[in-house]
């Protein structure tokens, strides 16, 4: 049965899903990249997490500051060597890149951390509160603080300041924005960097509440494409529902058919939103 | 359709010219490389020619699929469990095979002709896994955890089953070539450019993009079925999301749209996955004491080059191999005409 322990898992992990799904939805939004290499950046966070508290001692939840800023250092280097190079060429060239940064993300993290899995420790391991029935862990509900004040902030900057505008202005057209004095390449790059730090932050989220290898980034990419068409494109808060939806959605299939459900239910959820509003749930366009 | 006069006409152009040695090249070449191993390599150049190239029909129309590895799968296990279960002959389990990708293909084409580009994408996508679970769930029926042995395709020899497939490899292609030639063809590549324009100029775009749906899954089966007969053995990996990126990228790196594309790129791609391992003992033993955490550097070191090495091709060359060859082309013909004049 779906009890609320099922639904608890399913917004946890929907909050993961969520910080993936806005930074895809950003990165789509603005310079209509597909970057199927967005788990990536996610599996990059966890492990710069796991680097920086094994090698500093620094508390797991600090780190996801480091893990921010270093994917998104990270992200400005994918940006500027490889996809700046195929924007405007068939949309299939850029899945096409992606593919190659699979490969690379997922073996330079093979040679540096190796195969085997790695997990953080936090230092709320095993605390929890008790709220009627179900137990909810202080991991859980600092993640889940975590992910409303970095949405709280993401909001804020795309809504109140300059560069927000700039992006939205981006976003809408281009062109036009070009002419109005933007310089777009320079929104491309902070977009970019802004989706890769919510992927980081992400992945060291993840990494507290899931063990994670370096082959882990390939599937929360393609839940995470899911997700942002199932909320609608570009749309921040079809993102958040969507994702969370997501998440509640797997789970619950997990706990009612068995494992090998998760995935299927989920897609088959997509698939039947799209033949209902082929836009999404809350799109307006579609691209 | 095969006169004289067609054959001649075909000798005339460069094109037919270039199409014809490659057939003879594909014919000759078992010939003279008699190793098992290198005739194994070449038969998966050939069936996956068939994929891909049904998979880049169906990205000609604009609909670029990421679960195609679905239809390779339903007609993989289609033609081996009739063999076994029916006792069909293969080489009519084949055709049954790709008749029901086809099928299947134009119920999911249905949802699909709707829908925009990367909604399409995560639809196929997500079809491919809806596919693979159904298949483990009904294991009782399709034995697919555990994958079972297949039975032979008319001869189990390499060397006749080899020419089988080009046979069925060339006939595909001249299929899609004409496909592509015809006005259903300049019907996908409007609807490719812009699908708003495409119905103003009076294109049914529904229909066209259904139509190719059917036709590429139809194709698609048909290579799941051979490569199901080929390895003589079916799991469901089949299914994996692996199989369904391989035609993308043999369709990308050998020419996006074009009909050399997919068989260019599957001959790169396939030698890539099985000749590159055999660096891997040189990478041990020139770099493993550089990266301590792992005990074999290998294929990661390997595997990180050829990222680097594809993703460089395709910054470079954004309409693949093939728009090389072009270039190349039209330089050494500039260069006769230069010559000619002096």
């Amino acid at each position: 049965m779906i009890d609320a322990t099922t639904l608890i898992w399913g917004v946890a992990i929907g909050c993961i899903y969520v910080l993936l799904a806005t930074g895809l939805n950003l990165i789509f939004g603005v310079m209509k990249l597909v970057n199927f290499a967005h788990g990536e950046l996610l599996m990059v966070g966890a492990y710069v997490s796991y680097s920086v508290t094994t090698a500093f001692g620094l508390d797991v939840y600090l780190s996801v500051f480091v893990s921010m800023g270093v994917v998104a250092v990270v992200g400005l280097a994918v940006e500027r060597f490889a996809f700046r190079r195929v924007l405007g060429a068939d949309k299939l060239n850029e899945i096409f890149v992606s593919l190659g940064l699979i490969l690379i993300f997922d073996n330079v993290a093979v040679l540096i951390w190796g195969e085997n899995s790695k997990w953080l420790t936090s230092p709320f391991e095993g605390m929890s509160v008790q709220l009627g029935e179900v137990f909810l862990s202080y991991d859980m509900l600092i993640a889940f603080a975590f992910v409303v004040a970095i949405l709280v902030g993401l909001i804020v900057l795309i809504k109140k300041t300059k560069i927000g505008m700039a992006m939205r202005a981006t976003s809408q057209k281009s062109q036009a924005a070009k002419l109005m004095g933007i310089n777009i390449e320079h929104v491309y790059i902070f977009t970019f960097m802004l989706g890769a730090a919510l992927a980081g932050a992400a992945g060291s989220l993840y990494g507290v509440i899931f063990p994670f290898n370096p082959y882990i980034g390939a599937l929360p990419t393609i839940k995470t494409f899911a997700i942002i068409i199932l909320g609608g494109l570009g749309s921040i808060p079809g993102a958040i529902i969507g994702g969370l939806l997501y998440g509640i959605a797997e789970q619950s299939a997990v706990a009612v058919l068995s494992g090998i459900w998760g995935d299927a239910v989920a897609f088959s959820l997509l698939i039947i939103v799209l033949i209902v509003r082929p836009k999404g749930l809350f799109g307006e366009r579609g691209d | 359709m095969f006169t004289k006069e067609n054959f001649l006409k075909l000798v005339q152009t460069t094109k037919g010219r270039i199409a014809l040695v490659a057939i003879a090249v594909s014919l000759v070449i078992p010939l003279v490389l008699s190793d098992n191993y290198m005739l194994q390599i070449l038969t998966l150049i050939v069936i996956f020619t068939i994929y891909a190239s049904s998979w880049n029909l169906l990205a000609s129309s604009g609909q670029g699929s990421l679960g195609h590895a679905a239809f390779l799968g339903i007609g993989g296990f289609t033609s081996s469990l009739l063999a076994i279960n029916l006792g069909i002959p293969p080489i009519i389990g084949i055709f049954i095979a790709a008749a029901l990708s086809a099928a299947i293909g134009f119920l999911i084409g249905i949802t699909c002709v709707r829908l925009k580009a990367w909604f399409l994408a995560m639809v196929t996508f997500g079809f491919s896994i809806i596919a693979g679970t159904l298949f483990s769930e009904f294991d009782d029926v399709t034995h697919a955890i555990l994958g079972f042995r297949t039975p032979p395709l008319l001869f189990s020899q390499r060397l006749p089953f080899y020419y089988f497939a080009v046979l069925i490899s060339i006939a595909s292609v001249a299929i899609i070539y004409l496909i592509m030639k015809s006005k259903m063809g300049l019907a996908f590549r409007a609807i490719h450019q812009n699908t708003a324009e495409a119905s103003m100029i009076g294109i049914n775009t529904a229909k066209y993009k259904l139509y190719a749906f059917v036709l590429s899954t139809f194709f698609a089966g048909l290579s799941g079925a051979i490569y199901a007969h080929f390895q003589r053995y079916i799991q469901i990996s089949i299914f994996a999301a692996d199989n369904s990126f391989k035609p993308l990228m043999m369709s990308v790196i050998g020419g996006l749209g074009t009909i050399e594309g997919p068989i260019i790129g599957s001959v790169v791609m396939v030698f890539i996955d099985h000749f590159l391992v055999n660096i891997d003992p040189f990478l041990n033993s020139a770099l493993s004491p550089l990266f301590p955490a792992v005990s074999n550097v290998g294929p990661a070191i390997r595997l990180v080059g050829l990222g680097i090495f594809l993703v460089i091709v395709v910054i470079l060359l954004p309409k693949g191999i093939s728009s090389l060859l072009h270039k190349m082309y039209r330089y050494i013909r500039t260069e006769q005409t230069k010559s000619e004049k002096q």
